[in-house]
């Protein structure tokens, strides 16, 4: 089930009556048995892998606590049912192939066996929260549970089950065992939240996606096309990825849980480390939780600390999606981070403004390479010179570009008003105010009217899927 | 918290009730003349292009004994001229380039079998896969230069095909806020803007901001200047696209049919191949050739005529432009072999 049909708003809306009329353990039952019909929605079989690691996570965590001289063991069991299937549903076929195209180079015939699985949406996402909750039962930050439906609602939870935020069982595992009750005030923030993201989907990132779906069509682009269908993705990556946190933040808050903010504004950045502060929270302070840390983090020298960052990218990076251009990607990032470590001393405050261009500039170079999935297209891409353009090209560009930044100027204008100290839509859910004031109500209402109005004129025709079910 | 209840209450309806300012701003700025839709149940009244009679007239004058219609796949695939020499019959072609099927159906209807062309004798339809049943996406005013003041069958199968079980609440959204009529006013207003700006950039200061657009789709976007697609992208196609006979009676093909039988036209349904690969044949999958098979098998007991090009060892990758389009020299090649191959039908 996607969040912008009219089969969820009967879903949510059925769901959250029936709810908030339940006591808590019946409310968890009907929360996970809720998610297994939102995810199953389609595909019915994909519970079945939810199940799986659900199933073999709560027992691992089990047998860690019952018998801490064993828990290597059982760790080891979560994360290889983990990381198997992830494995088999989502880089058999890469490895397979690789393989059979390095064997070829050496002339040796390896026939590659593809098992073409569908990948499952999602699948990245509750893996890697359902292992952490293992991790930290196992490094004792988190107590082994005995409810197993509170942790199947845990790794269930439908808001944020198929792109996340990752949220972490130290979070919401208590979220889950406590007793909630049903704000009206943080009902009506989370309206705002979901209409936001609604507009940010509907609106800005589908609108921005056919720019760039258009663009990377072509097989010879000319620079300024090339560059204009850039800003169009980067527009569409940020307002699509974010726009779905919005939403499942402002469903689940409906049902009296609260996700982690995954976006602060992340193209205000001032450099790489700033921007992975910015950009998909949730995800970066995992890998710096799970993979940078235990790799020693910053605790040895220079030359180590460099190696862990470019390890975690490059996992991360691969995370993403069995193709080489996620590596490349996550080899990008790790490179400009290890650089801008050794020179951002020396850079002035008052370059700030120029420091977040100049970051943007870098974070577009990295979307190309997640975009093009084809290595010699970047390579042809990176060859481009604007001299090359014909006039026509040059204005086709400028077009593109203006197109994709017209859009985008709602995300624009509420990502500098935030930063410069006004409200921001997606932090107000977290601060609710004790007593509702009257000229906010109407602020909000009008906002929610004219974002709702503007949805229904020029949401884009052709519908995309959110970019991070594919991961 | 009775406060916040009504604070909540407030959001509620103001998300609702605001948008409601869309009919105001419809009556109060200018436009073009609104009209009630040829499709009253999947759009409001709105401004529309009038039907082309012109291409109408066109097509009596000629009075073809055939008709081709289809996307890019049938104009890139048969030349009407040589067609109807080899044939020794008289052919047109109905093309439009990255058309759906509802618009086949609308150009078969209006422009041929209800055109008053007294020889017309058969009609040859070019599709993809599973273009003939496949869920219809048209967007406003895409098909009004085929269609009649009143389409109730296209109306019908759209409704079923675009608003399923929600289509009541669709219908009453847009009858409550009319937003299809602002985006027909707002949208050419707003999307302007930047081609005009850009227009200020470009060397040829004759162009209007309507032309860069056009010039820019059809050239920087030209098709031969598109990615060759993925070999056979509907290679792992599965899923309830695929499933023909839960889609067949949703779709246009019975319309077709019945039309057709009515108006006592002979059809042919030609499946194009889609772009080789050097080894072969594209690849399909298990689904798609099950699909094939069930659209033949319905087709061929409707009386219709079905040939399928997939694997015809007379169109290699070499014959292949971009895409699944031809080449200017395997065009010619394809349209021979198909006066040659499909002689009788065309009889």
């Amino acid at each position: 089930m996607i969040f912008h049909s009219l089969a969820f708003a009967v879903f949510f809306v059925i769901s959250v009556a029936i709810y908030w009329r339940l006591p808590l353990a019946a409310q968890n039952m009907f929360l996970l048995v809720a998610s297994y019909v939102f995810y199953g929605w389609v595909h019915p079989w994909w519970p079945v892998l939810l199940l799986i690691t659900t199933v073999v996570d709560y027992w691992s965590a089990r047998r860690i606590a019952e018998h801490p001289d064993q828990k290597k063991k059982w760790l080891w069991l979560s994360i290889a049912a983990n990381l198997g299937l992830l494995g088999v549903y989502k880089y058999f076929d890469f490895f397979v192939g690789n393989v059979a195209a390095a064997g070829a180079a050496l002339g040796w015939n390896i026939p590659p066996i593809a098992l073409r699985l569908a990948l499952p949406a999602g699948i990245s996402f509750y893996t890697f929260q359902s292992m952490s909750y293992t991790i930290d039962v196992y490094r004792g930050h988190a107590p082994a549970r005995s409810r197993f439906v509170d942790v199947a609602a845990f790794v269930s939870f439908f808001p944020h089950l198929v792109a996340g935020p990752i949220m972490r069982a130290t979070n919401l595992l208590p979220q889950v065992e406590r007793k909630r009750s049903f704000s009206p005030a943080a009902a009506r923030d989370a309206t705002v939240l979901i209409v936001w993201g609604l507009f940010k989907k509907l609106v800005i990132a589908d609108n921005t996606g056919v720019i760039a779906n258009k663009v990377f069509a072509l097989q010879h682009p000319d620079f300024f096309v090339l560059w204009a269908g850039v800003f169009a993705f980067a527009i569409q990556i940020y307002a699509d990825f974010s726009a779905y946190t919005d939403i499942a933040r402002g469903v689940a808050k409906w049902y009296g849980f609260d996700l982690i903010r995954n976006f602060e504004r992340p193209y205000l950045a001032s450099g790489p480390a700033d921007f992975w502060h910015r950009w998909n929270i949730s995800l970066s302070t995992w890998f710096r939780d799970y993979v940078f840390i235990p790799l020693g983090g910053s605790r040895r020298g220079p030359g180590r600390v460099a190696a862990n960052l470019m390890i975690t990218f490059l996992v991360s990076g691969f995370w993403h999606g069995a193709s080489w251009n996620y590596v490349l990607w996550g080899a990008y990032h790790g490179s400009l981070l290890i650089i801008a470590r050794s020179i951002a001393p020396r850079v002035p405050k008052s370059l700030r403004p120029l420091q977040v261009v100049g970051m943007f500039v870098l974070t577009c170079i990295g979307w190309l390479i997640f975009r093009e999935t084809e290595l010699t297209q970047l390579i042809a891409d990176f060859s481009l010179v604007p001299s090359a353009s014909t006039p026509l090209e040059r204005s086709a560009g400028l077009y593109l570009f203006l197109l994709a930044l017209l859009y985008s100027v709602p995300l624009w204008l509420h990502d500098l008003w935030a930063e410069l100290g006004g409200r921001d839509l997606t932090a107000s859910i977290d601060r609710p105010e004790p007593a509702p004031r009257w000229s906010r109500v109407a602020t909000q209402a009008a906002l929610c009217g004219v974002m709702f109005a503007v949805i229904l004129v020029l949401r884009s025709q052709t519908a995309l899927n959110f970019i991070y079910f594919a991961f | 918290m009775a406060k916040q209840v009504l604070s909540l209450a407030i959001v509620l309806a103001g998300t609702l009730i605001v948008p409601l300012g869309l009919r105001v701003l419809n009556h109060a700025l200018p436009g073009a003349e609104v009209r009630d839709s040829y499709l009253p149940t999947v759009e409001t009244p709105r401004p529309r292009e009038p039907f082309d009679q012109a291409a109408a007239d066109a097509v009596r004058d000629v009075q073809p004994q055939f008709v081709v219609i289809g996307d890019s796949m049938a104009g890139i695939r048969i030349d009407p001229l040589q067609l109807s020499r080899q044939s020794r019959t008289s052919v047109v072609g109905l093309y439009q380039q990255g058309s759906p099927v509802a618009y086949w159906y609308l150009a078969f209807k209006n422009l041929a079998a209800e055109n008053d062309l007294k020889n017309l004798r058969g009609a040859i339809f070019f599709f993809r896969d599973d273009q003939l049943t496949t869920q219809v996406q048209v967007t406003p005013g895409s098909l009004d230069r085929v269609a009649r003041d009143r389409e109730p069958e296209l109306d019908r199968v759209l409704a079923a095909n675009r608003l399923g079980g929600f289509a009541d609440v669709h219908r009453a959204a847009r009858t409550v806020y009319q937003f299809d009529r602002t985006r027909i006013w707002l949208e050419p207003k707003l999307l302007g803007a930047p081609a005009t700006f850009a227009l200020r950039a470009t060397v040829d200061k004759a162009l209007t901001a309507p032309e860069l657009v056009t010039a820019i789709n059809t050239e920087v976007f030209a098709l031969d200047r598109l990615r060759p697609f993925e070999a056979a992208d509907l290679a792992a196609a599965s899923g309830s696209a695929l499933d023909f006979d839960a889609n067949v009676d949703d779709s246009l093909l019975p319309e077709i049919i019945r039309l057709a039988e009515r108006s006592k036209i002979k059809l042919a349904f030609i499946r194009v191949q889609r772009r080789p690969t050097a080894a072969g044949p594209p690849p399909q999958s298990p689904a798609l050739k099950t699909y094939v098979d069930a659209l033949k098998g319905y087709l061929e007991a409707r009386g219709a005529y079905f040939h399928d090009d997939w694997g015809d060892p007379d169109e290699p990758l070499s014959a292949y432009a971009d895409g699944d389009h031809l080449t200017a020299e395997g065009r010619i090649r394809y349209t021979q072999r198909f006066a040659e191959r499909h002689a009788r039908f065309l009889q």
